[in-house]
C-alpha cells in the first residue's frame, strides 16, 4: 500500500449516500487533484459511521477530525484550508445542541465517546468493498485460528463461555444453539447455516449498517459457525430493500472466494464452506425463523409451529442454525480475543454490546453500539444528546413493533434482555424510538398495530383477527368513539393474543398496546372519558379555537386561517377576531399550522 | 414411553403422541377446527389451546401439535385455556359469521354473540387451511393456496382464475368444515346422484350393492394417486393394510382340459345415436343407468329423481334402440320388452308419473310374460306402437316447455305424435363383447353372422362348439333372458361333467410324415383347429392328435404329400380301388 499523509474517510452508508456522499467524494477527489495533493491525501469510502443525523460525514485520519453536513460547495474551501494549509475548518465541525463551541475530533463527541464498538469494530475505518482492508484490521484471523488451532467443540465452548446471546431479539444463547445443531443427527446429515438479515422493524437499521460497513465480519462469523456445527453451506436471507448492503455482500463473498477464505478446502484445512445470498420479497414475517426457512425453500413465507426447532428440522428438513447479522459479526472477535475478554463486558446475564438504532425525537439520530447494562438515560441523554427543542422526554420504544414503550420513570433501567422483558418490552433487534411530550401513546400503539396487522401472515386466528380488532378499537379510541368496554376488551384481547398466537410476531404484537396500557393508561382514559388527546395528535379529538384577543392585537385579523381553511369554517373580517364554526370544522389542523401569531389553540 | 399428567390423571403414552391424541383416546374432548387426523397438524386456529406445565413453566399450547414429554402436566380445560379458546372463537365468529360449525362450538362454550363487529354476514371461510393442505400435501395438485396476507388472506387459485392444475377431485370441498367450498359449486350443479355412473363418486367404492365379491375396488380413472402420485389416504386408514396402489393387472396362464365360455354381453353405445340425445340431455338415461337409479343401494337410495332432484311427472321408455334396426343390429335383443315393462311397473310403484312405452312389437314369449304385459296394461301404462324417431328439447307448444319431447309415428292411430316427458329411458341393443373375436380365436370358436359366438349346431348342439371340450353359456352365444341363460349354463356344466377325464379322439385324423415334410408350414395356415405346430428342432410340422378333427385340409394343401389321413393313405386308397375293380 502506498503511504498517504492523510486519509479522508467519507461515509458511504445508505443515509449518507442518499445525501450525495458519492458526489462529495468525487468533488473531493477532483479538488485534491487540482491542489496537487493526490499523492498525499487518499479518499476512502467507508460503511456507515453511525452518526446519520449529521450526514454526509467525513472523518480525517489520523487526526480524527470530524466533518459533518457536507455540501459540494464546501469542498474547495475545505481542501484548501485543511488538507493543503493544515487549518481545520471549524464551520463544518460538530456543535453539540445548545452549545456554541465546535468539537473538532470524533473521539471527543459525546455520541461516540460512550460507545463501545465490537460488532461495529471496523466501521468508518475500512473500505467495506476491499477485503485487504478488513484483513489489515486482523480480519479472518479468527477463522484461521478456528480452523487450525481449535476443534469444533473448542469453538462452541468458547462461544458458550463468552455468554453471547442472539442479537435478533429473543436472546437465545448462541453457543447452546450451535451445540444443539452440532449434536442434531450426530453430524450424519447435511446441515445449514443461515444468516437472518431480514431486518424489518420500522426505524431499525443495525443489520444493514453492519453489512454495509463490514460485510466480511459476518462472513467470517458464519464460516466459524459452519466449522463449529459441521455445515458446509450457508445462506444469507437479506431483505430486498437493502440494495447497497446486498451489493457489498456479494462483492465480499466474491473477494473471499478469490482469496480462498470461502469455497472448497479453505486455507488448506479441508474445510469447505459456501455462502449463497437470498433476497427477501418484502414480508416482515419472514424475519421469523420458520417463515424465513419456508421462504428460503421457495414456499409461502409463513411460520410453522415449533417444535421441531430449526436446529432439529430446518431448511429442507435438515438441522439448521439461524443467527442474526449482529450475532455473526460478534463471533470473529470472540474467537480471536477470547471469551473471557468478551464476557467481561456487559451484565451478569447479557454479555457484550448491543447495537441500537437511535431514532425519533432525539438530537443525535444514528447507530450506536453500547455495552449491555448501560442505562436508558445514558443512551438518550449522553449519547443521544437529549430531546430537541427543549421538549420533555416521554418514552422510548424498544424492540420495534414487537416491543413496548418504556416510560420516563424507568429511564434508569439497565438495558439488557431481562430488564427490558420485565418492563414489558424487549430487546428486539435493536430499534430505539425516542418520543417526546408531543407524542400520543394511543396513537403510537395504533401506529405499531397498523404495522403488525399489515404484516401478519394471517395464518393463526389470534394474530390475523386479533391485531385487526385491536387496531379497530385503537382507531375508535383515537377518533373519540371509544368506550370503557372497548378499553376492557382491548386489554383482554391483547393478553389473549399474546398467549395464544403461533409465532413471535403474533405473540409480541400486543406489546405496544400492553405497555402503553401499563404505563400510560391515563392517556387512554382521557381519550375515552374526556374525548381529548393530551398530546393533540389525534386530530379528530382536537377542538380548534381562536383566541379573539391575540387574533386582533397581534395578528390584526390577518385572515390567513380563513383563506387556508378547506371547509370555509372560519369567519371573520380584517382587524376583527376570527371565529371557527365547530360544526363545519373537519379538524384538519391547517389553521393551527398557518397562524403565525399562535392565536389558534387546541382546547 | 413417556409419563405425564393429563387432567389430573397419570398417563403413559408412546413418545411422539400429541396431547390431542392422548386426550381423544381417553375420552377428553378438546375442540378443534383446523385439525384433521389425516393431515399434519397446522395449529392455526388456536382453538385447541390447553395449559401445559413443563419444567416448571406454565403456558398455553396447541394440543394438536404438542407432543407429550416426560413429566408434562396438562390441563385441557383450565381457566386460561378456556379464556384463550373463547377469545379465538369470538374472533373467528366475527370473521366468518356464516360458518355453522362456529355457531355449534359457540353454543357449547356458552357464547351467544361475538363482541367484535361483523363485516360480512355471509362469510363462511374460517381460513383453517384444510382445503389448501389437502390439495397440496395429500392430493399433490397444488391447485389452490392462500393468497394475500393478514386480514386479506383468502383461499384462491392462482390469480383467481380456474386452475389448470385442478384435477377436480373435490378433496377441498370434502375437507372444508364450513361448506365454504362445496362440491356443488365446484361441479356447477346440484348433486342428486352421488354415485357413478349417474353422479360424482368416490374412487374407492363397492361397484354396486349386490356385487360379488362385495368388496371395494380402486377406480384408476378417478383415483387421485393415479393422477398426481399423491393421496394414498385409503392406505393410511386401512388398518389391515390391504391396499396396494402399486398392484397392476397381470396375465395368468392356466392349464385346462375343458372350458365354458360365459363372457356375457354389452349394451350398444347409444351416445352415437344423436337422435335420442343421450349425453346431451341430462335426463336421458340408458336402461342400466335407470336400473342403478332404482336400486335401493344406488345413488338416491332407490328414489327416481331427475338431475335437478325433482320427481319426474312423466317418463318415456323407448324399446329397440339399435335392435331390429338395419342401421345397427338386425336381431331382436329379446330382453328389452320385459325389462322395459318392469321399469314401467317400478315407476308406477314409486311415483305418480305417466309412463309411455314406445315399441315395435311386444315380445312377451316366456313363461308368465304375457300375463305381465296384460298387468301393465291394467296399470295404465301407455303403450304406443311405433318406433320413437327423436328426443328433443325444442318446444312447439307451451306444454312442451322445459320437457323432453319424444316424436314418433303411432302406427295404430296412424299419425305422428309428440309426447312431452321429464325423463327418457333408452333400451339399447344387446351386443357381443368388444373382444369376442379374440376370445373366439383363443378357443377355436367361430362367430356367427351377428357377431356372437357360434354354437356347434343351433338345434342339436346349442352348448357345444366346434372345439371339443369348449362350451358356451349365456349371452356370449346370443341375447337371452335370465331363465334361458341359467338353463344353458346348467346344461354346459352338465356337458363338462359328462366328459369325465377322457378325451375322445376322432377315428380319422391326419399324420405328417417327417421324412417327407419340407417344413413349409402351409398346413399350419390352413388348419382350422390349431392342431398343427412346428417343431423347431426337427424343422418339420407336427400334429396334435387330440385337437385334430381329421378334416383333411392339411392333406389337400400339403405340396410334398407328407400329410396324410390315417387309414386313407394314397397306397390304401389305391389298394381299395384295385380291390373294387378286381
Amino acid at each position: 500500500m502506498k503511504p498517504y499523509r492523510m486519509h479522508l474517510m467519507v461515509c458511504a452508508g445508505t443515509a449518507c449516500v442518499s445525501n450525495k456522499s458519492y458526489k462529495i467524494k468525487k468533488v473531493l477527489e477532483e479538488e485534491i487533484k487540482k491542489q496537487g495533493l493526490e499523492d498525499e491525501v487518499a479518499v476512502v469510502t467507508t460503511g456507515c459511521n453511525g452518526f446519520c443525523a449529521q450526514g454526509p460525514l467525513m472523518v480525517v485520519q489520523p487526526d480524527g477530525v470530524f466533518y459533518q453536513l457536507l455540501k459540494e460547495e464546501d469542498i474547495p474551501h475545505l481542501v484548501e484550508e485543511h488538507f493543503l494549509k493544515g487549518r481545520p475548518v471549524k464551520e463544518k465541525m460538530y456543535v453539540p445542541p445548545e452549545e456554541k463551541m465546535p468539537i473538532p475530533t470524533m473521539d471527543n463527541i459525546d455520541f461516540f465517546k460512550y460507545q463501545r464498538l465490537i460488532a461495529l469494530r471496523n466501521r468508518g475505518l475500512i473500505d467495506p468493498e476491499k477485503i485487504d482492508e478488513y484483513i489489515a484490521r486482523d480480519g479472518y484471523n479468527a477463522l484461521v485460528k478456528a480452523l487450525t488451532e481449535m476443534s469444533p467443540d473448542d469453538i462452541i465452548r468458547e462461544v458458550k463461555t463468552s455468554g453471547l446471546r442472539g442479537r435478533g431479539g429473543a436472546g437465545f444463547p448462541t453457543g447452546l444453539k450451535w451445540e444443539l445443531t452440532r449434536a442434531s443427527e450426530n453430524g450424519e446429515v447435511e446441515k445449514y447455516i443461515v444468516c437472518n438479515a431480514d431486518e424489518g422493524d420500522p426505524g431499525a437499521f443495525m443489520d444493514r449498517s453492519i453489512i454495509e460497513s463490514d460485510p466480511h465480519s459476518v462472513l467470517e462469523g458464519m464460516a466459524i459457525g459452519a466449522r463449529a456445527i459441521g455445515a458446509t453451506k450457508g445462506f444469507i436471507y437479506i431483505r430486498h430493500e437493502y440494495p447497497l448492503a446486498l451489493e457489498r455482500l456479494n462483492k465480499a463473498i466474491k473477494q473471499a472466494c478469490e482469496y480462498g477464505l470461502l469455497g472448497e478446502n479453505i486455507l488448506d484445512t479441508g474445510f469447505n464452506f459456501d455462502v449463497d445470498v437470498h433476497r427477501g420479497a418484502g414480508a416482515f414475517v419472514c424475519g421469523e425463523e420458520t417463515a424465513l426457512l419456508a421462504a428460503l425453500e421457495g414456499r409461502f413465507g409463513e411460520p410453522r409451529p415449533r417444535p421441531p426447532y430449526p436446529v432439529e428440522k430446518g431448511l429442507w428438513g435438515k438441522p439448521t442454525n439461524i443467527n442474526n447479522v449482529e450475532t455473526w459479526a460478534n463471533v470473529p472477535i470472540i474467537i480471536s480475543r477470547g471469551s473471557k475478554w468478551f464476557s467481561e463486558i456487559g451484565t451478569e446475564t447479557s454479555k457484550g454490546t448491543k447495537v441500537f438504532s437511535l431514532v425519533g425525537k432525539i438530537n443525535n439520530t444514528g447507530l450506536v453500539e453500547v455495552p449491555m447494562g448501560i442505562t436508558m438515560r445514558d443512551i438518550v441523554y449522553k449519547i443521544g444528546g437529549g430531546i430537541p427543542d427543549g421538549k420533555e422526554f416521554k418514552a422510548v420504544q424498544t424492540g420495534g413493533p414487537s416491543g413496548g414503550c418504556i416510560p420516563k420513570a424507568l429511564l434508569d433501567l439497565p438495558v439488557d434482555y431481562e430488564s427490558l422483558t420485565d418492563a414489558g418490552s424487549m430487546m428486539g433487534s435493536g430499534g430505539m424510538v425516542v418520543m417526546d411530550e408531543e407524542t400520543c401513546m394511543v396513537d403510537v400503539a395504533r401506529y405499531f398495530l397498523t404495522f403488525t396487522q399489515d404484516e401478519s401472515c394471517g395464518k393463526c386466528t389470534p394474530c390475523r383477527e386479533g391485531t385487526k380488532r385491536m387496531l379497530e378499537i385503537l382507531t375508535k379510541i383515537t377518533q373519540g368513539e371509544g368506550t370503557e368496554e372497548d378499553l376492557q376488551l382491548l386489554e383482554e384481547l391483547a393478553n389473549e393474543v399474546k398467549k395464544s398466537a403461533l409465532c413471535g410476531l403474533g405473540k409480541t404484537a400486543p406489546n405496544p398496546v400492553l405497555t402503553t396500557l401499563r404505563y400510560f393508561r391515563d392517556e387512554y382514559e382521557t381519550h375515552i372519558r374526556e374525548k381529548k388527546c393530551p398530546a393533540h395528535v389525534c386530530r379528530k379529538l382536537n377542538v380548534y379555537t381562536i383566541d379573539p384577543e391575540i387574533c386582533v392585537t397581534k395578528g390584526h385579523g390577518c385572515g390567513v386561517c380563513m383563506r387556508e381553511c378547506p371547509e370555509g369554517a372560519i369567519a371573520g373580517e380584517k382587524n376583527k377576531p376570527h371565529r371557527i364554526e365547530q360544526d363545519k370544522c373537519i379538524k384538519c389542523g391547517v389553521c393551527y399550522e398557518v397562524c403565525r401569531f399562535k392565536a389558534i389553540y387546541i382546547q | 414411553m413417556v409419563k405425564a399428567i393429563l387432567d389430573k390423571q397419570s398417563i403413559e403414552v408412546e413418545e411422539g403422541t400429541t396431547i390431542l391424541e392422548a386426550a381423544t383416546e381417553r375420552g377428553i374432548t378438546i375442540p378443534t377446527l383446523c385439525y384433521h387426523p389425516l393431515l399434519e397438524p397446522y395449529s392455526a386456529c388456536r382453538i385447541c389451546m390447553v395449559e401445559v406445565e413443563e419444567r416448571g413453566k406454565k403456558d398455553l399450547r396447541t394440543a394438536c401439535n404438542t407432543a407429550i414429554t416426560e413429566g408434562m402436566v396438562i390441563e385441557t380445560s383450565s381457566e386460561n385455556a378456556i379464556r384463550a379458546r373463547r377469545m379465538n372463537l369470538e374472533l373467528l365468529m366475527a370473521q366468518a359469521p356464516g360458518a355453522e360449525v362456529l355457531k355449534e362450538m359457540a353454543f357449547e362454550m356458552g357464547i351467544t354473540k361475538s363482541r367484535f363487529p361483523v363485516t360480512d354476514e355471509t362469510e363462511k371461510c374460517i381460513l383453517c387451511g384444510l382445503c389448501v393442505r389437502v390439495c397440496e400435501d395429500v392430493v399433490g395438485a397444488h391447485a389452490i393456496s392462500f393468497v394475500n396476507r393478514g386480514a386479506d388472506r383468502c383461499v384462491s387459485t392462482p390469480y383467481g382464475e380456474s386452475s389448470e392444475f385442478c384435477i377436480s377431485c373435490g378433496a377441498c370441498a370434502y375437507f372444508c368444515p364450513t361448506g365454504s367450498i362445496s362440491l356443488e359449486e365446484l361441479t356447477g350443479a346440484k348433486i342428486v346422484h352421488t354415485e357413478l355412473p349417474l353422479g360424482p363418486s368416490t374412487a374407492v367404492r363397492v361397484p354396486f350393492m349386490q356385487s360379488i365379491p362385495n368388496v371395494p375396488f380402486i377406480d384408476a380413472e378417478a383415483c387421485i394417486n393415479f393422477k398426481t402420485d399423491g393421496c394414498k389416504l385409503c392406505e393410511k386408514v386401512c388398518e389391515p393394510q390391504a391396499i396396494n396402489h402399486e398392484m397392476k393387472d397381470e396375465f395368468i396362464e392356466v392349464d385346462i382340459g375343458t372350458a365354458i365360455i360365459a363372457t356375457g354381453y354389452e349394451l350398444l353405445d347409444v351416445s352415437d345415436m344423436q337422435n335420442y340425445g343421450y349425453g346431451r340431455f341430462d335426463n336421458v338415461l340408458s336402461a342400466l343407468e335407470f336400473e342403478h337409479l332404482c336400486n335401493a343401494g344406488g345413488p338416491t337410495g332407490g328414489k327416481i329423481l331427475l338431475k335437478n332432484g325433482e320427481s319426474p311427472q312423466s317418463l318415456a321408455i323407448i324399446h329397440c334402440v339399435g335392435s331390429r334396426d338395419k342401421n345397427y343390429k338386425r336381431y331382436c335383443s329379446r330382453i328389452c320388452c320385459m325389462y322395459a315393462m318392469k321399469f314401467a311397473h317400478l315407476v308406477k310403484e314409486k311415483t305418480d308419473a305417466d309412463v309411455f312405452e314406445f315399441y315395435i312389437d311386444i315380445r312377451s314369449f316366456g313363461k308368465g310374460y304375457e300375463e305381465f304385459y296384460n298387468r301393465m296394461l291394467e296399470e295404465r301404462v301407455n303403450f304406443i306402437r311405433g318406433k320413437a324417431a327423436e328426443v328433443s328439447n325444442a318446444a312447439m307448444v307451451p306444454e312442451e316447455e322445459g320437457k323432453l319431447v319424444v316424436r314418433c309415428e303411432d302406427t295404430l292411430a296412424g299419425f305422428i305424435r309428440r309426447i312431452p316427458v321429464d325423463m327418457v329411458i333408452l333400451c339399447p341393443a344387446v351386443v357381443p363383447r368388444e373382444d369376442v373375436s379374440e376370445v373366439g380365436k383363443l378357443f377355436g370358436v367361430t362367430l356367427s353372422e351377428d357377431g356372437f359366438l357360434k354354437e356347434l349346431h343351433p338345434k342339436l348342439a346349442p352348448l357345444s362348439t366346434s372345439s371339443d371340450g369348449i362350451f358356451l353359456a349365456g349371452t356370449c352365444q346370443s341375447p337371452k333372458d335370465i331363465p334361458d341363460t341359467v338353463a344353458q349354463g346348467a346344461g354346459a356344466a352338465g356337458a363338462v361333467l359328462s366328459l369325465g377325464d377322457a378325451v375322445y379322439l376322432e377315428p380319422i385324423n391326419s399324420v405328417i410324415d417327417e421324412e417327407k415334410c419340407v417344413g413349409c408350414r402351409i398346413c399350419i395356415g390352413v388348419c382350422a383347429y390349431d392342431a398343427i405346430f412346428f417343431d423347431d428342432e426337427k424343422k418339420v410340422s407336427k400334429i396334435e392328435e387330440t385337437l385334430c378333427k381329421g378334416c383333411g385340409a392339411c392333406v389337400a394343401a400339403c405340396p410334398s404329400g407328407a400329410s396324410t389321413q390315417n387309414g386313407f393313405t394314397d397306397a390304401q386308397l389305391l389298394a381299395e380301388v384295385e380291390g373294387a375293380l378286381i
